[in-house]
């Protein structure tokens, strides 16, 4: 099948940064905000996310020839509830205090806009090498996304990275940083600063290389 | 507590005290893409309403009769081809997939309605309604829906907070409520950056950035309501 | 636009059957770590929950004491943990009590002795309080308010306890009062619900209680 577009590893590169979800793509806001509180439960989200697209990705490219354009949203909406169900129940069983603390936001994977975008524009027309890939760097990006709202607001709000206290104990906690509007401020600040580099980085390439 | 006080309570919580958007995180993506204009994100927000009360519907019963643990429609089919008197099956894995299909079917049935009968509507929807599927607030008030149906099968609490399940009365008003919240908040949304237009933004936070930034304001202003509900529940007589 | 809607409708049945039996596989190789982990989280905490502990050296009474066996007895659907030590001598109940706390509902464990006179300790099973502020409810030092306290009078949680080892006063958590008041509303109910049924279930002869499992 001829290739089209950017190959597996240019794809898998495009994901952490370039066409991160989070930051360029704007995609995926609710688990980012809602689990952000310390980075155990980020991490152990991004896994989450990161079995689902893989898996979501490998089975619609494995399918991809049999869709028909009406039934193929239906198609990848059961693929990735069913993989959200094994996830869910696998943290259920052998990370019971992670599957608590995640609660409703590892259901709601289902609809996060992430897995349903990269199904429909990635993987329902590519092979399954470059879908993976594509599903991996998504997840990276991701992963990175969430790790670095997690810091701020973990440091910031208990003083401790991982649960470990890296900040003493003269830090007063930033206890609002765990709470909804610091998930909400974060995101905020953090998309500013992301844009902000980003046309900083494409005024530099207008008039530097051009 | 009598049930008109705990649908109160329900209420006031969903809507206002645990705002869906702005407490529990979900309708972000519409929060954050349709709130530029007053009447669109009241009409975002009365579809979402809308749907979010099908699918509760829906979603309840479906749960309660098929999918919950010792459910009386399974255990009876169960029991009826195995021949045992007491024999159960626990169909609740199957909850997510039935959930997103009655979802889907929620906004088809919805979407169908609103262009047989109000034809003007659905031209002005144009096409948020489909994009409602992927609205987290949907799915999350099923959730919710599905924990306190399924409870009891956790070992009983001693004490009137052991909670029973809930009957379609609580799950309806949780949804009508969640609904209800979320286009207070859109609209509130809507209304300042309607005001934004007029203001000198940095480039870097126009769109996404400032919304988040103003929906961590709101959100510590709505978190001011915290304890309402129990002071509620106190003002009403309800044994807690 | 019929042909394709019902020619491709085998594809998502087909699907449907595959993630139903990957989904069955899932239930059945699953299932029991997860009802295991439910009944852990109680169970690990039994000990601890009944045990006397001198105040002072915070050790516990007597090794005899130990909790090491657990009876469950449910009655129209509530739980009641027995606890026995190695001897074989009632050391305690635990009961589940839950309730509305200041953010949403708290569920926690009581410890009683052998006659539910006395709470021997407390234990937040779930809770979503503030964090950093309601959320204190689940350290050692509130749960240790806890101990040792009798069940004669209702616990009521003040800002400021003067006198804390004695009577019924609890000291709350410094900026969560609400969420410490819902505790003690809670272990109250659960305590007066308990007592009446545990009175009768005494009063009847061992023969005729409602069953149990040995654990």
């Amino acid at each position: 099948m001829a290739q089209d577009g950017p190959t597996g590893l240019e794809r898998f590169i495009n994901g952490i940064l370039p066409e991160n979800p989070v930051y360029r793509q704007v995609l995926g806001m609710c688990p980012t905000l809602a689990v952000t509180g310390n980075m155990k439960a980020a991490m152990t989200m991004s896994a989450a996310v990161a079995f689902v697209l893989i898996c979501a990705n490998i089975m619609t490219s494995l399918i991809r020839d049999l869709l028909r354009p009406h039934l193929r949203i239906l198609v990848f909406t059961l693929t990735i509830a069913a993989f959200v169900t094994v996830a869910d129940r696998a943290l259920a069983a052998y990370l019971p205090e992670m599957s608590k603390e995640l609660g409703p936001y590892v259901p709601l994977i289902i609809v996060n806009c992430i897995i349903i975008c990269r199904c429909e524009v990635c993987a329902s027309k590519q092979r399954v090498l470059i879908a993976a890939s594509d599903a991996m760097g998504q997840s990276m990006g991701f992963a990175l996304a969430l790790a670095s709202i997690a810091t701020i607001r973990e440091i910031l709000g208990t003083g401790a990275w991982f649960g470990v206290p890296v900040m003493g104990t003269w830090w007063p906690e930033w206890g609002i940083m765990v709470l909804p509007p610091g998930a909400f401020i974060t995101l905020g600040a953090l998309l500013g600063v992301a844009n902000w580099l980003g046309t900083m980085r494409s005024g530099k390439a207008a008039t530097g290389e051009k | 507590m009598t049930l008109a006080s705990e649908l109160v309570l329900i209420a006031v919580g969903a809507a206002v005290i645990n705002n869906f958007v702005l407490h529990y995180f979900v309708g972000i993506c519409p929060f954050i893409g349709v709130s530029r204009r007053v009447d669109m994100a009241f009409g975002m927000g009365c579809a979402v309403t809308f749907v979010i009360s099908v699918a509760a519907l829906l979603s309840w019963t479906f749960t309660f009769y098929i999918l919950r643990p010792g459910a009386p429609l399974t255990s009876w089919a169960v029991r009826s081809v195995t021949g045992k008197a007491d024999a159960t099956l626990d169909l609740s894995i199957l909850n997510y997939i039935v959930y997103i299909f009655v979802i889907a079917s929620s906004v088809q049935l919805v979407e169908m309605y609103v262009r047989k009968f109000f034809p003007r509507l659905y031209k002005s929807f144009g096409v948020f309604l489909p994009l409602i599927t992927t609205n987290c607030a949907i799915l999350f008030a099923c959730l919710e829906i599905m924990k306190h149906v399924s409870v009891g099968a956790g070992g009983g609490a001693w004490g009137a907070g052991g909670g029973a399940a809930w009957g379609l009365a609580q799950a309806m008003t949780l949804a009508i409520a969640g609904g209800l919240g979320f286009t207070i908040a859109i609209v509130i949304m809507a209304g300042i950056r309607e005001e934004l237009d007029h203001c000198d933004l940095p480039e870097a936070l126009k769109g996404p950035g400032i919304t988040l930034l103003i929906a961590g304001i709101l959100a510590l202003a709505f978190m001011g309501f915290s304890g309402v509900d129990k002071t509620l529940s106190g003002l009403m007589g309800g044994a807690q | 636009m019929k042909d394709s809607y019902i020619g491709q409708a085998w594809l998502v049945l087909l699907l449907a059957l595959a993630f139903g039996g990957m989904l069955a596989g899932v239930q059945a190789s699953l299932s029991g770590r997860i009802e295991e982990n439910k009944r852990r989280e109680t169970y690990d905490q039994i000990p601890s929950l009944v045990v006397i502990r001198d105040r002072r050296t915070g050790k516990v009474a007597t090794r005899a004491d130990a909790a090491k066996t657990v009876e469950v007895v449910t009655d129209q659907g509530k739980v009641a943990y027995h606890a026995f030590s190695s001897y074989g001598k009632p050391v305690g109940w635990v009961i589940k009590g839950a309730g509305q706390g200041f953010a949403d509902r708290i569920e926690l464990l009581v410890g009683l002795n052998d006659d539910a006179t006395k709470i021997l300790g407390m234990y937040v099973l779930d809770q979503k309080e503030t964090p950093a502020l309601g959320d204190k409810i689940r350290g050692e030092d509130f749960r240790d308010r806890f101990r040792d306290r009798f069940t004669k009078e209702p616990l009521v949680a003040r800002p400021v306890v003067t006198d804390a080892s004695a009577g019924n006063k609890i000291q709350a958590v410094v900026g969560a009062t609400i969420s410490s008041r819902s505790v003690c509303d809670i272990v109250n109910a659960a305590v007066a619900d308990f007592k009446p049924w545990l009175a009768a279930y005494q009063a009847k002869g061992a023969d005729e209680r409602p069953g149990g499992e040995e654990d």
